[in-house]
Order: structure tokens, then C-alpha cells, then sequence
């Protein structure tokens, strides 16, 4: 089934059809190919090895970077200093736990999360960056580093993946932050069911090493709208806890507590700079790879 | 009310089932499954709505039918007295067995058990008919089953506490029988007693025939508290060659309250001798030691007594004590024997302390008719015995008295002619075994008295005695060898002569013919030679209620006239009976204190005495609850009876009290069928909720 996008003149596919692709690389190219070619500008921001500065030499430096004209104007020392490869480190951080299996509409958050992390790897690894993935739980269940040859290997690794435990933040990103030794673009896809303070608290080690960190919430239009009208047992997919409820009488309780989850991840992502967007699963995935290419333009200029 | 099996009342706990399965149902029809419960968990919320119980009739139906159905396995009774109503089931033959054990000697029960048997003689109709029995250890019947009232109160008039115990078997039994006997339609036993713990031991297989009902009446008191006195413990000691007894007595207190300073009385010949005073802890006893005396006289009459209370006949201990009297023996040698012919025969009998021996030694021909008198064993020791001496040891036997012949090599007995024919063996030859193996006892026969102490293994071995020389000997017809050598000849010939017995050793009693005097069995075996001999038996201090008293007959003699030598004994009481050989030989005794025995027309002699006492088991007034004995003697168990009128009902009385069950297991389900329908009802209309 073909869906107008937001964007004009661009055509995506609903995901749930996607899904049915079953090759992530073929959705990958399908996606991005489709994408780019809506796109007024190009998304290719193209890496540069431009002059940043000079600094003053210090013993151990190479001697080769000398700047020995400056030296013939100044007759000092001084080092010639270029911007870093702009070929950045890219990971995709997927939360895998069990309450990712949720999907109301013939998809799943995972695999929805799935499509959207290959659609970015392929994205990001068109754009000569190195591409990485890391699965987690509640502990890091797969690791692809970084790596420009990397992108088989992700999209391969991100097939098999299938949610399998319980989940939770804090333990794997802190066990990640410690892993990065590069500072790179660090996208985290999950549902995000802890309180806004606890997220944060988990993401924030990634964000002090320097790491440029966006946030895609996944969320199925069910736990968004909360569109139950029988009066049933809900049990928690991680925990397995049941407790009745009559849907009629929580909905609204239940939709306003959400609103104000997503308001008070949107405040707290926003104060520590780090890019947060809520997906539903039931739109197209466009939106989420328009969200992160503003995103990396905003880094662009800002630097 | 009450339940054989309550146990199945905690089934009633499944009354929770059916109302937490309305409750969580439909909970558990319809699981959704979603990613978290972090949000709904946060909303304060009662799920009032599914709390709520829609279909009351319903639930009620179901839990009345649970309800009813685990009552019905509880087995619900009720406890109602069936009692007989006169004329509603025709005549009745009533046996009334009233205890009259010295327990009911406490306080005011026999007041109170003939007051019983009065009121139950007053509920007897014109065509009912009654027996009393009165019944201590064994049963008495006053009067055989009679309509006549006032008959029936003289019999109860008539009875007594006595001296004996409880024992409800046998009495039971006699009531059982009596009541078989009767023609008429009902019968009835009706016990009347304190019920004591220690009358019923429980299997005594007792059983009332079918059809007869026991009505049983306790008439003890609740709490009750008894002193009695302990059976004494008599010590001998010999203290410059005086005969010094310790007497050790006791007090046991049955109550729960301890006793202080109870004073403990020895009495000797009825006269006071020494106070001491003890303190009892609750049913525990103590003892005191009495300074020791010396008996004067034969049967010194001795009693133990303490300060009366409600059951006075627990408070006194009666016993007997004589000076020890020796067994005289003589030990006849040949003329001019050595001096150490009969060493070790002497120095065996000079260990004797139970009894002690008195012995002398003397050559045969100077052995005296004095002599013979005065003593109860004569040993003859390797001894050529004349004709004169052997007449007057048949006539010393013939007494009573023992001899004990020992066949050495030189040992001769005349030709046995009139009253010298008393010896169990005729010597023969000298058999020598000196040459090749040595002789040995192969057969003792252990069933008589003398060897029987050695029956047991390890209590003394003949086999190591060697014996080189003994004599051939021909055994009398009456005679009767009880120890064989290992070739078969005999080594030990017994023979019974008038009222004394004769022993022939075919062997020497010296290490001349063996080396027995060196065994360890010797000595024991020698000892038990002489008392049987001399018929020594040690006479208890004292004898129990219900103990038979012999009062010393004498044997018949072997075709002689029967001797009756008529004995008169005195009761405790005051009482003289009369054993002259046509009543009975022997005396139970029946009442607590000394009894006296003389030979009839001998009453200035001194008599025998003997101490008798009650059975102090019975001092002990623990009750047991009458269903007991009830349920122990018809078979089954009785229903609960108020107090005072315990009721045994029949099978068919306990078969309608419990018939409740099969109404509430019926109702229980119809309700269940009617709950069905019901649910079904609903559910045609609608989802089934409760």
C-alpha cells in the first residue's frame, strides 16, 4: 500500500508492507533511493579535510606539520592543524527487550525498529561513514563496531534479532559509554518505559563523551491511543504481571499519563541537547529519516 | 451436635472457591498483552465493577450445596440420652453390681453408692426383677434376680467396704451371665462404683452378651487425696551374734498437694517403738528407716501406720518377723575317720545364711534318738550304718525329717526290713574310673527342686566335675534318680518316705571318690540338698487380700491313713474357721491385720502368724471416665451420658443419631441439580456472572 508522504513530491510504503520484504537492504535502498530522490537538496553533506588552525609546536610533534612558511613570516614554530575525517562513527543503539515484540497493527516496534535502523545505516554508510549497531536488553545482547565495511554485517545482524528478555537502560548504555573511545552519532531506537529522570540518567554518559545522540521513541499506536474497549487483564510482556482493567474508565488517565511521559523526555533531551522524536509505528518511515538528516544538518552547521 | 469425622470441616474452606472464580472468571477469559504496565499500574484504580457479585442466587446456590454436602462428610451425631423408660420396651432384668474394693471405703462413697443402688432398686417395676452383686477382685452375689424390693435393700443393707481391690472383670462376667440367664425382653447391668484406673486393664476379655445394656453410675468425688503406706522392706543383719532386723517404711501420696511432716509409726507387738515423720511430694513417695530391733519371739508382730484420713484401711503395713532359726543337721562318720572326712561338707554348710546351718559332727553309732529329735537332716558320710541305727532313721524320716546318704567306699546299710527300709538306692560295687576317662554327670534333672536353681545356662556347671569311684547302686521302686553319670549309672537317687524325703549320693561328698568339693557348684548344690531335705521353705512376711493361706497339712503317706491334723484359724476380725480336712484345705484371706493359726485343741500354744494387707494398687483413686469400660465391654463405643447416668445405646440408637448425614448429602445434591438449571437459565439468556 502506497502512502503520501509530508514531504512533497516523495512516496513511501507503509511499513507493515515493508515488513513483508523480508530483505532489509532491499528496504534499505528502496526507502533511502526514494527518499533522496524527493529531496529538493542533496543529503550529501560530503566530508572535508579543510584547514582549522595553527597552534604552537610542542616537542613530540611531527615535524612534518610544521608550517614552515609561517616560520619564514615569524620565525617561530607553529603546527598546521586540519579539521578531524568527517567520516564519523555511526551506531545504532536498538533496544530489543521484550516490550519491543508489542505491535498492534500487523508490525511490531521491533521490526519497525529494525527497518528504521537499517534505512539510517544505509543512509549514513552511502554517506561514507562507518557504520556499527549495537543490540541491547537488559545487557548488550550484539555488538557490530563501528566500521565502513560494516554494513552487511549490520543489516545481517539486525535481521536476526528478536526480542528475548526483559529491558532496561541504564546497565547496557552506561556498559556502552564505556565502550565508545570514539565520539561519534549515536542513534538510541526504543520504547522508552522508564521515567524521563531514569532515561536520562542512562543516556547521559553516551552525551558527556562527546557523542552527538538522537533519540527515535518508538511507540504502536495502541500504547499511544490506548484504543481498548474490553474490560481484560493486561499483562506486561517483561514482568508477566496482570491486573484488571476496564479500559473505559483508564483510557484517558492512561493517555494523559503518555503525553506527559513524552513531555518530560522532550524537556529533559532538549535541555542536554540531544535529539528526541517520538515515532509511531503506524506511520511511514520517512519521517524518522527526515528527523535524523535535520538533524545531522543542524550538526553540520553548527560546527 | 457434634461430628464423628470433623476433620471435613475444613472442606468448608471450599466455600472460598466459587466466589473468587466469579470474581477473577473474567479476568482470566481475556489477556491482553502490552509492552508495559508502567502507566496503568500508576492510576488508582478498584475494579469495583468486577468485584461485584451480579447473580446472588446463583452463588448462594452453589455455596449451600458445597456447604451441605461437606457437613454431610463430617458426619454430623446427636448426643441424646436413651434412657430405658420403664414399660417401653417390656420387663427388664437388672443386675446391680456394687463395688465394695476398700476404695469405696473414702469418704462418703459407700453412703452414696448405696444410695445409688437404692434409687435404681426404686425404678424397678412389678415385672421387672433385680439381683445385687457386690464385687471387690471377684464377685458376690447377695441376692438372685427377685422382684421384692425391700429384699433387694436388705441385700444392699447387707454389704460393706472390705479389704480387697478392684476388678471389674470378673464381675462383669457374673453380671453378663446372670443377666443371659433371663427371660425377660430387656436387660440391663447397672455398675455402681468409683471407677478406679487400676480395677480395668482394658483386655481382659470381658464382653457383655449381646443385648444386655450397661448403665454405669461413678460415685467418686472429683478431686480426692490419699495417704497410704508403703510395703515395708525388712533388712537382717547379725550384731553380736543377735539377730538385728532394720525396717525400712514408706509413704506414697496420691494428690495433687504435697504432705508435710506426715508421721510414720512403727509398731512392734502393738506397741509404738519409734516415730518418724516424712514429707511427700504430689504423687511421689518417701521413705524412712527405723532404728533396727531384734525380734523376740517367733512371728513378732510388726505394723507401719500413719495418721488416719479418708481411706483409713491404706494407712497401716502389718508384717511378721521371727529370729532365724538353724537348720540342725548332724553329719554322721564312720568310727575312727579322719578329721577332714567331712571338711568340706562342713565348710559348706557353715556358709549358710538363708537359712543358717547348725551343725554337728558325730560317729554314727553315737547318734542318739535325742539327737535325731532335735535336728531336721542327718548326712550319713561314707558311714556303715547297724540295724538299731538304720530303724531309728527310718522312723526319724518318716517324721519329716532328711537324710542324705553319701556312698563312699565304705558306706553299708543293713538288709532293709520294716521301718529300715526307707533308702532310695541299694549300694552295690565300688565302680573304679580311675584307669582310662574319668566319670562325669551327663543327666541332671532339672524339673526337681535341687537342681532347678541351676537350670538356666550359666548358673553352675556339674559337667567339670571328675568323678574316679562311685557305687553301683539299685534304686528303690518309689525311688527316682535325678542325676546320672555319663555311663547311665545313677549319681543322685531321690525317694520320698513317710513325711521326709531320702537322698542317695553314690559318690563321696570329700575328694576321695572326685573332685566335685572343688567345684564352684558344690557349695549351692549342697545347700540345696539339705533344704530340701529338710522341706525349708521361707515363710513371707507378709500375704495380700486375696492370697491363700495354707495352714500347714500334712502330706499323706504313701499307703498309710490319711492324717488330718485340724487347724483353727482367727480372723483379724475375731472370726475362727476350722480346717479339719472336710471344708476346704486352704483360707483366702479377706480382711487386713494378723490371722492366727494353732492346731485345734492346742489354743494355750503359741500360734503361726500371719501378716496380711490390703493391695495397695487400690490405693491409688485415679478415676477412668465409664465409657471406657463401657465401650471395652459391649464392643463399641458408647455415646456421651451426663455424669451419674451414663447410657450405652444400642447399634440402632447410634445408627439413628447419625442418619443426619444422608438428609444433608440428599439436599446437598438437589441443590446442586437445582443449580444447574439455574445456571443454565442464565446463561440461554446471557454470559454466566455472578
Amino acid at each position: 500500500m502506497l502512502t503520501t508522504s509530508s514531504i512533497p513530491g516523495a512516496r513511501f510504503v507503509d511499513p507493515v508492507v515493508l515488513s513483508r520484504i523480508g530483505n532489509l537492504e532491499l528496504v534499505a535502498r528502496h526507502v533511502v533511493d526514494g527518499f533522496i530522490n524527493g529531496m529538493h537538496r542533496s543529503p550529501y553533506f560530503g566530508a572535508s579535510v579543510d584547514f582549522a588552525e595553527h597552534r604552537g609546536y610542542v616537542a613530540g610533534d611531527d615535524i612534518r606539520r610544521v608550517d614552515w612558511r609561517l616560520y619564514a613570516r615569524t620565525d617561530r614554530f607553529y603546527i598546521k592543524e586540519y579539521e578531524a575525517d568527517t567520516n564519523s562513527n555511526f551506531s545504532v543503539l536498538l533496544d530489543v527487550s521484550k516490550s519491543m515484540g508489542f505491535g498492534s497493527r500487523g508490525i511490531t516496534k521491533l521490526e519497525y525498529a529494525k527497518m528504521l535502523a537499517g534505512c539510517l545505516t544505509y543512509l549514513v554508510h552511502k554517506q561514507r561513514d562507518r557504520v556499527g549497531l549495537v543490540a541491547f536488553d537488559s545487557d548488550i545482547v550484539q555488538h557490530v563496531p563501528p566500521s565502513a565495511k560494516h554494513m552487511d554485517v549490520v543489516l545481517h545482524v539486525l535481521d536476526k534479532l528478536s526480542p528475548q528478555a526483559p529491558g532496561s537502560l541504564r546497565a547496557p548504555l552506561h556498559k556502552m559509554a564505556e565502550h565508545f573511545g570514539r565520539r561519534g552519532l549515536l542513534v538510541l531506537i526504543s520504547d522508552l518505559y522508564e521515567d524521563p529522570d531514569a532515561v536520562l540518567e542512562a543516556v547521559g554518559p553516551l552525551r558527556f563523551r562527546g557523542n552527538d545522540i538522537i533519540v527515535f521513541h518508538l511507540l504502536d499506536p495502541a500504547e499511544l491511543d490506548f484504543t481498548f474497549d474490553t474490560p481484560s487483564a493486561f499483562e506486561d510482556l517483561e514482568s508477566g504481571v496482570q491486573i484488571p482493567v476496564v479500559p473505559d474508565k483508564l483510557a484517558e488517565q492512561y493517555r494523559s499519563l503518555v503525553r506527559a511521559h513524552i513531555d518530560g523526555l522532550q524537556e529533559r533531551f532538549s535541555a542536554n541537547r540531544i535529539d528526541y522524536t517520538v515515532v509511531n509505528t503506524s506511520s511511514a518511515l520517512d519521517h524518522a529519516l527526515f528527523s535524523y538528516l535535520t538533524t545531522r544538518e543542524r550538526l553540520t552547521r553548527v560546527r | 451436635m457434634a461430628f464423628l469425622t470433623p476433620l471435613f470441616l475444613l472442606g468448608l474452606a471450599g466455600l472460598a472457591v466459587p466466589v473468587i472464580i466469579h470474581l477473577i472468571q473474567r479476568e482470566r477469559k481475556n489477556v491482553v498483552q502490552f509492552p508495559s504496565l508502567m502507566f496503568l499500574q500508576r492510576i488508582p484504580y478498584q475494579s469495583v465493577q468486577r468485584r461485584r457479585i451480579r447473580n446472588w442466587p446463583l452463588l448462594l446456590l452453589r455455596l449451600a450445596a458445597l456447604a451441605l454436602i461437606v457437613a454431610a462428610f463430617a458426619r454430623p451425631f446427636f448426643r441424646r440420652e436413651v434412657v430405658a423408660a420403664a414399660g417401653a420396651g417390656g420387663a427388664r432384668e437388672v443386675v446391680i453390681l456394687i463395688d465394695k474394693s476398700y476404695s469405696m471405703g473414702y469418704g462418703d462413697r459407700w453412703a452414696r453408692a448405696t444410695a445409688a443402688a437404692r434409687d435404681a432398686i426404686g425404678q424397678i417395676g412389678p415385672s421387672d426383677r433385680a439381683s445385687v452383686v457386690f464385687f471387690a477382685s471377684g464377685p458376690e452375689v447377695a441376692l438372685r434376680s427377685t422382684p421384692d424390693r425391700s429384699r433387694l435393700n436388705a441385700a444392699v443393707s447387707s454389704g460393706k467396704p472390705g479389704s480387697g481391690a478392684t476388678r471389674y472383670g470378673p464381675a462383669l462376667k457374673l453380671a453378663g451371665s446372670l443377666a443371659s440367664e433371663s427371660s425377660l425382653p430387656r436387660r440391663e447391668v447397672i455398675l455402681i462404683s468409683d471407677f478406679q484406673r487400676v480395677g480395668w486393664q482394658g483386655a481382659e476379655g470381658v464382653r457383655l452378651p449381646d443385648g444386655v445394656s450397661l448403665i454405669a453410675k461413678p460415685i467418686a468425688e472429683g478431686d480426692t487425696s490419699n495417704l497410704s503406706v508403703t510395703p515395708v522392706s525388712l533388712q537382717r543383719a547379725t550384731f553380736s551374734e543377735q539377730d538385728r532386723v532394720t525396717v525400712t517404711g514408706g509413704v506414697t501420696n496420691h494428690s495433687n498437694g504435697a504432705a508435710s511432716n506426715v508421721e510414720l509409726t512403727l509398731e512392734i507387738d502393738g506397741r509404738a517403738v519409734q516415730t518418724e515423720h516424712v514429707s511427700v511430694e504430689p504423687n511421689s513417695s518417701a521413705s524412712v528407716a527405723f532404728a533396727p530391733f531384734t525380734p523376740g519371739a517367733k512371728n513378732t508382730r510388726g505394723t507401719v501406720r500413719i495418721a488416719a484420713d479418708k481411706l483409713p484401711l491404706d494407712n497401716a503395713f502389718n508384717f511378721t518377723v521371727s529370729p532365724k532359726e538353724p537348720l540342725r543337721i548332724i553329719i554322721a562318720e564312720r568310727p575312727g575317720a579322719a578329721r577332714d572326712v567331712s571338711l568340706y561338707l562342713s565348710r559348706a554348710l557353715a556358709l549358710g545364711e538363708s537359712p543358717p546351718f547348725d551343725i554337728s559332727t558325730k560317729s554314727i553309732d553315737a547318734i542318739s534318738t535325742d539327737d535325731l529329735q532335735r535336728a531336721s537332716v542327718v548326712i550319713l558320710n561314707d558311714a556303715p550304718v547297724a540295724q538299731l541305727t538304720a530303724e531309728r532313721l527310718g522312723a526319724f524320716v518318716a517324721r519329716g525329717g532328711g537324710l542324705l546318704v553319701a556312698l563312699g567306699s565304705r558306706a553299708t546299710w543293713p538288709a532293709a526290713t520294716g521301718a529300715s527300709d526307707i533308702l532310695a538306692a541299694v549300694p552295690g560295687q565300688p565302680i573304679d574310673r580311675t584307669s582310662g576317662q574319668a566319670a562325669r554327670l551327663g543327666a541332671l534333672e532339672y524339673g526337681n527342686k535341687i537342681f532347678e536353681p541351676f537350670r538356666a545356662p550359666r548358673s553352675g556347671d556339674f559337667s567339670g566335675a571328675r568323678f574316679y569311684s562311685y557305687r553301683a547302686v539299685t534304686p528303690a521302686k518309689d525311688a527316682q534318680i535325678i542325676a546320672r553319670f555319663d555311663d547311665g549309672a545313677a549319681a543322685l537317687v531321690e525317694r520320698r518316705v513317710g513325711n521326709g524325703r531320702v537322698l542317695v549320693w553314690t559318690s563321696s561328698l570329700d575328694l576321695q571318690g572326685n573332685d566335685l568339693p572343688l567345684k564352684a557348684v558344690f557349695l549351692p548344690f549342697v545347700h540345696r540338698m539339705v533344704t530340701t531335705l529338710a522341706s525349708y521353705t521361707e515363710r513371707p512376711s507378709w500375704l495380700t487380700v486375696g492370697d491363700v493361706l495354707e495352714a500347714g497339712r500334712t502330706a499323706p503317706v504313701p499307703g498309710a491313713p490319711r492324717q488330718i491334723q485340724p487347724r483353727v484359724v482367727l480372723t483379724p476380725s475375731g472370726e475362727r474357721v476350722t480346717l479339719d480336712g472336710e471344708g476346704p484345705d486352704v483360707l483366702e484371706l479377706t480382711e487386713q491385720g494378723f490371722y492366727e493359726v494353732r492346731a485345734q485343741g492346742h489354743d494355750a500354744a503359741p500360734p503361726m502368724t500371719v501378716a496380711s494387707n490390703i493391695d495397695l494398687s487400690e490405693s491409688d483413686l485415679t478415676p477412668m471416665d465409664p465409657r471406657e469400660l463401657a465401650a471395652g465391654v459391649l464392643g463399641r463405643a458408647g455415646g456421651a451420658a451426663p455424669a451419674g447416668t451414663n447410657v450405652v445405646t444400642t447399634d440402632q440408637d447410634h445408627e439413628r443419631n447419625q442418619r443426619v448425614w444422608w438428609y444433608l448429602l440428599f439436599a446437598g445434591v438437589v441443590i446442586l441439580g437445582l443449580e444447574t438449571l439455574v445456571g443454565n437459565q442464565i446463561s440461554r439468556s446471557g454470559p454466566v456472572q455472578v
